[in-house]
């Protein structure tokens, strides 16, 4: 028990009761070091049910009435079991008290829970601390300026915030680039030596390259989130498809590079060609197959979009020619506008002669483009009319070429017709044999060397499939090395954080001891389980035989009974006998009896001891005088209150 | 001998697909060019019979055979005219011996047998005779009534591009319905007789491009649908899955039509739809159509100096504007036109 009352007094310390350091045990509570206590805890377990609730007790018997009653229906809202009243606290006993608190200690929100569940490592402590730097900013009331002390001030201010500007820097290890990685060791050998003379001398440090001093940090953490981040993202691709495509890193970024132009190349050459056939088009048009030829890649492209685009740049230019010239009329005619002085008629003509001489110019204008229009389709329809002659006349060509040669032949070998006939068709004959010799040698030739061709493909597959099995596992291999290096990293971080947190804690309470008599209690508790059920299978075993036995004995004397009776009819002696025999066996009914009936009395006696020690221990005397004493005060009160309510 | 027959054959060549996954130009006869090659490469390998310049045949090979490690082969047939069931029946014959024989020695036989004497034995019953495959038969093979019955009076447009001698491109996701519905279309001009223009199955590869390019006008048939974002590559954009033409903005102005088109589309469109008429019926009646527009062109140059016709001599027949562009155009197809 000593134990127990230790380890509730100092939970109770860590509510805020002022627990006396006499004190030592719960027997020693007074009623109002109980409400303190208790309402304390309600405090820390509910504030919302323990605000309402006053830890002193009031001198006011019906005060004190009251407190008691809201107290006790406080602890069985929160789920108190036992049988609670204003009496538990005002006029208490131990085992009451004790259990009352037991509970309330057990309902106390743990702490540990929360520390066990945090994340180790530096980061994660830097932003608990930031967080709880913060909270308590936030927890200090606002003040005008005026009353605030020269700490706040600091805090409360809106100078030191700022928005966040940031600007590009440039510094000589950017790894931005691509392709261009630069080893760590030698930074400036392999660039040219005039960047390098431009990083040492004129280049200034990153703190003063942006325009306002205020913009650095934003332009730091931008610069650094950008290169991290692109970092992180060429890990992720390498990775994942990179190391897939066996290609060394400068490979693969050119060949990515390549795929994306082309990408890039047939969106262009898709967007320019959606554009609808207006004339003002055609301008943009040529603007962006300029752009589109600049690529490179496609001169094909170029070619065919520039035989459209000559003939427009010429109607460009004719174009941008002639609203010049009308541009300079205009300015002209603005020109010779009419000043103030001269008259409306005047002014009037002038300007018919000049919207006249415009419209002369309009038509000539259509004339001449639909002049040039013409031009154009009848060169294009020209253009293909003689290309296909061309063609024509080329493949005609080829044609009688082979003819003509064939025919000189023939007429070669004409005048001995018959012979030659035959002599052709013979070396005919013979060619065929020739060649198919020919096709059988080259076969015995071919054919092994195919079949080696596939076997060596074969194998070479075979290998690929090794290799990339192999790289699969060294894949594997790595991420477990790089996963246990991370947890062993995370451990220990949490080690060290729970060693520095141990060496925190308040070292009056010892753990170990607890641990090792709860320990002790429970085996102790595990060796009285084992007697105990010891103990209930003898007394089963006992009650079985003493069953058994009863039984035994009513039948064995009812069998006597009848064969004594039988013979008791005839013979005197007999009757004496079955006299002697019902006698014997009612006294040993009443001894059975009597030894029975000690047995029930001797547990009562027990259980009656028992009762009277708790009761002692309730210290009841006691109560009941101070409930004496409480009722006359209350009575006392209650006969000043309605004495007050006279009078008013 | 039928000698101008048989110079039409140029080579046959034989690509096989082994159990690497490999596809290997194994053997050709005489010689076939680098590009070449390649080009009929790409195009082989799970494709049937294509027309055209070139007849591939594909076989797969079954247990057991003379062939080892081989899965699929291809047997290729480059030739100068365009016969496929000629061609198609030969490569047959052919792929028979190489399986029976394993070994290409009895293909060359059979191959000079038939460039010398024109006739082939084969391992099955008969034997190959070159004459029994007419060119005309193979010209009239395609099915013009199925293209009406497919377009309406679309067709006309196509009539008028290829008689125009403009660029067509098909485009199919299945090669052998592109193959079946391009080789009909050079039958709408008749009087000409050119299949040289048909290319049925294309890749949208630089060289073959490069190549087609050099043609002043084409039937190309594609399988691959981002052609539709080449205008460069054609006039008329036929997309035969949705049964849709459409007429680039380039050529829009040189392919307007009016009442002399409506004539000849009416004229197709009946002539097709009778179902008492054959292909060739049909064929011939709009090549009838056909001459009598040209007919009637010859006559216009005929009256003008050194045979041409000028834009000015249209311009004096005061036809309506669509008529004498397309006489225009046509004329410059026909080599009528002054330069």
């Amino acid at each position: 028990m000593d134990e127990v009352d230790k380890i509730l007094i100092h939970s109770l310390r860590q509510t805020g009761t002022d627990v006396g350091k006499d004190v030592q045990s719960v027997k020693h509570f007074t009623s109002e070091l109980i409400v303190e206590a208790v309402v304390r805890c309600l405090r820390v377990i509910d504030p919302a049910l323990g605000s309402g609730l006053c830890p002193s007790l009031p001198p006011g018997m019906s005060a004190r009435f009251r407190v008691g009653m809201s107290l006790a229906q406080a602890c069985q809202d929160l789920g108190y079991k036992g049988e609670i009243g204003y009496q538990t606290f005002l006029y208490s006993n131990e085992p009451e008290i004790r259990s009352l608190l037991m509970f309330l200690v057990e309902k106390l929100p743990r702490e540990s829970a929360e520390a066990s569940d945090q994340p180790a490592g530096k980061s994660a402590l830097l932003q608990k601390s930031i967080a709880a730097q913060i909270k308590a900013q936030l927890a200090l009331p606002w003040l005008s300026p005026s009353c605030r002390l020269p700490l706040l001030c600091k805090t409360q201010n809106p100078g030191p915030s700022h928005s966040f500007h940031s600007q590009t820097l440039s510094l000589p290890h950017c790894l931005k680039v691509p392709g261009k990685r630069q080893l760590k060791g030698k930074p400036q050998n392999t660039q040219d030596p005039q960047e390098n003379d431009y990083h040492r001398d004129f280049l200034p440090p990153v703190t003063a390259q942006p325009s306002q001093h205020a913009s650095v940090p934003a332009s730091l953490l931008e610069q650094h989130a950008g290169e991290l981040s692109a970092a992180q993202e060429w890990e992720n691709e390498w990775n994942s498809q990179g190391l897939l495509s066996r290609l060394t890193p400068e490979e693969y970024r050119s060949r990515k590079r390549a795929r994306l132009q082309k990408r890039i190349e047939e969106q262009l050459r898709t967007a320019a060609q959606t554009r609808p056939d207006t004339l003002g088009a055609h301008g943009s048009g040529s603007d962006l197959t300029e752009l589109l030829q600049s690529f490179g890649g496609s001169p094909l492209i170029g070619d065919i979009l520039a035989k459209g685009t000559r003939f427009t740049h010429t109607e460009k230019f004719t174009f941008t020619e002639e609203p010049e010239k009308a541009a300079k009329q205009m300015a002209a005619a603005a020109n010779s506008l009419p000043s103030s002085h001269q008259s409306e008629e005047d002014l009037q003509a002038r300007q018919q002669e000049e919207l006249a001489s415009l419209q002369q110019q309009l038509q000539q204008l259509s004339l001449s483009l639909e002049e040039v229009g013409g031009d154009m389709r009848q060169l294009t329809v020209s253009i293909h009319q003689v290309s296909d002659e061309l063609k024509q006349k080329e493949l005609s060509n080829t044609e009688e070429e082979d003819s003509v040669r064939v025919k000189k032949q023939t007429i070669y070998l004409l005048p001995d017709g018959e012979n030659n006939l035959a002599k052709l068709q013979a070396l005919v004959e013979g060619s065929a044999e020739r060649v198919v010799n020919l096709a059988a040698q080259w076969e015995k030739h071919r054919a092994p060397l195919i079949d080696e061709h596939r076997r060596l493909k074969e194998l070479c597959s075979n290998q690929a499939m090794e290799s990339s099995r192999k790289l699969s596992e060294i894949k594997e291999l790595h991420e477990k090395i790089s996963q246990s290096a991370e947890e062993a990293k995370k451990k220990e971080g949490l080690y060290k954080q729970l060693i520095t947190e141990f060496e925190n804690l308040p070292k009056d309470i010892s753990r170990s001891a607890y641990t090792a008599r709860i320990l002790e209690i429970v085996g102790n508790i595990r060796k009285q389980k084992e007697e105990i059920t010891k103990i209930l299978s003898d007394t089963k075993e006992l009650q079985k035989e003493i069953n058994s036995l009863t039984g035994k004995l009513d039948r064995t004397f009812a069998v006597t009974d009848e064969l004594v009776f039988k013979d008791a009819k005839k013979d005197e002696s007999v009757r004496k006998s079955y006299k002697y025999l019902a006698a014997l066996h009612e006294n040993c009914t009443q001894l059975i009896q009597t030894i029975e009936d000690t047995g029930t009395i001797m547990r009562e006696i027990r259980d009656l001891e028992e009762q009277i020690e708790t009761e002692n221990g309730k210290k009841t005397v006691s109560n009941l005088e101070k409930i004496l004493e409480d009722y006359k005060a209350i009575r006392q009160e209650n006969s000043a209150l309605a004495a007050k309510i006279r009078e008013a | 001998m039928a000698a101008p027959e048989t110079q039409l054959m140029l080579s046959i060549g034989l690509i096989e697909k082994d159990v690497n996954a490999d596809t290997l130009w194994v053997w050709c006869y005489p010689s076939v060019s680098a590009e070449l090659r390649e080009v009929l490469l790409s195009k082989c390998c799970l494709t049937q019979d294509s027309q055209g310049l070139n007849t591939f045949v594909t076989f797969s090979v079954q247990e057991p055979s003379a062939l080892k490690k081989v899965t699929h082969f291809s047997l290729v047939v480059t030739a100068k005219d365009f016969n496929p069931e000629k061609y198609a029946a030969f490569s047959r014959v052919l792929c028979r011996m190489y399986i029976k024989h394993g070994s290409p020695v009895k293909m060359v036989e059979g191959y000079i047998a038939v460039l010398t004497k024109g006739i082939c034995q084969s391992d099955e019953n008969g034997s190959f005779l070159i004459k029994d495959y007419d060119v005309r038969k193979a010209y009239l093979a395609g099915s013009v009534k199925d293209v009406v019955s497919q377009f309406g009076m679309e067709t006309i447009i196509l009539y008028t591009a290829l008689m125009l001698k403009k660029r067509i491109v098909v485009h199919h996701p299945r090669i052998e319905a592109l193959l079946e519905f391009t080789r009909a279309l050079p039958a709408l001009t008749w009087h000409r007789k050119d299949w040289s223009i048909l290319h049925p199955y294309v890749h949208l590869a630089d060289s073959e491009l490069e190549n087609l390019r050099t043609c002043t006008g084409y039937v190309a048939g594609f399988v691959d649908p981002q052609v539709s974002n080449r205008p460069d590559l054609f006039d008329v954009y036929v997309n035969l899955p949705d049964t849709e033409i459409t007429v680039s903005q380039s050529a829009k102005e040189a392919m307007a039509m009016g009442k002399l088109h409506k004539d000849i589309g009416l004229v197709i469109v009946q002539s097709a739809e009778d179902a008492d008429r054959t292909d060739g019926q049909v064929i011939k009646d709009i090549s009838i159509k056909t001459r009598e527009i040209l007919a009637n062109l010859a006559s216009l140059a005929e009256d003008c100096e050194n045979s041409k016709i000028t834009l000015e001599t249209l311009k004096q027949r005061h036809f309506p504007p669509a008529t004498e562009n397309f006489l225009f155009h046509l004329a410059a197809a026909e080599q009528l036109l002054k330069i």
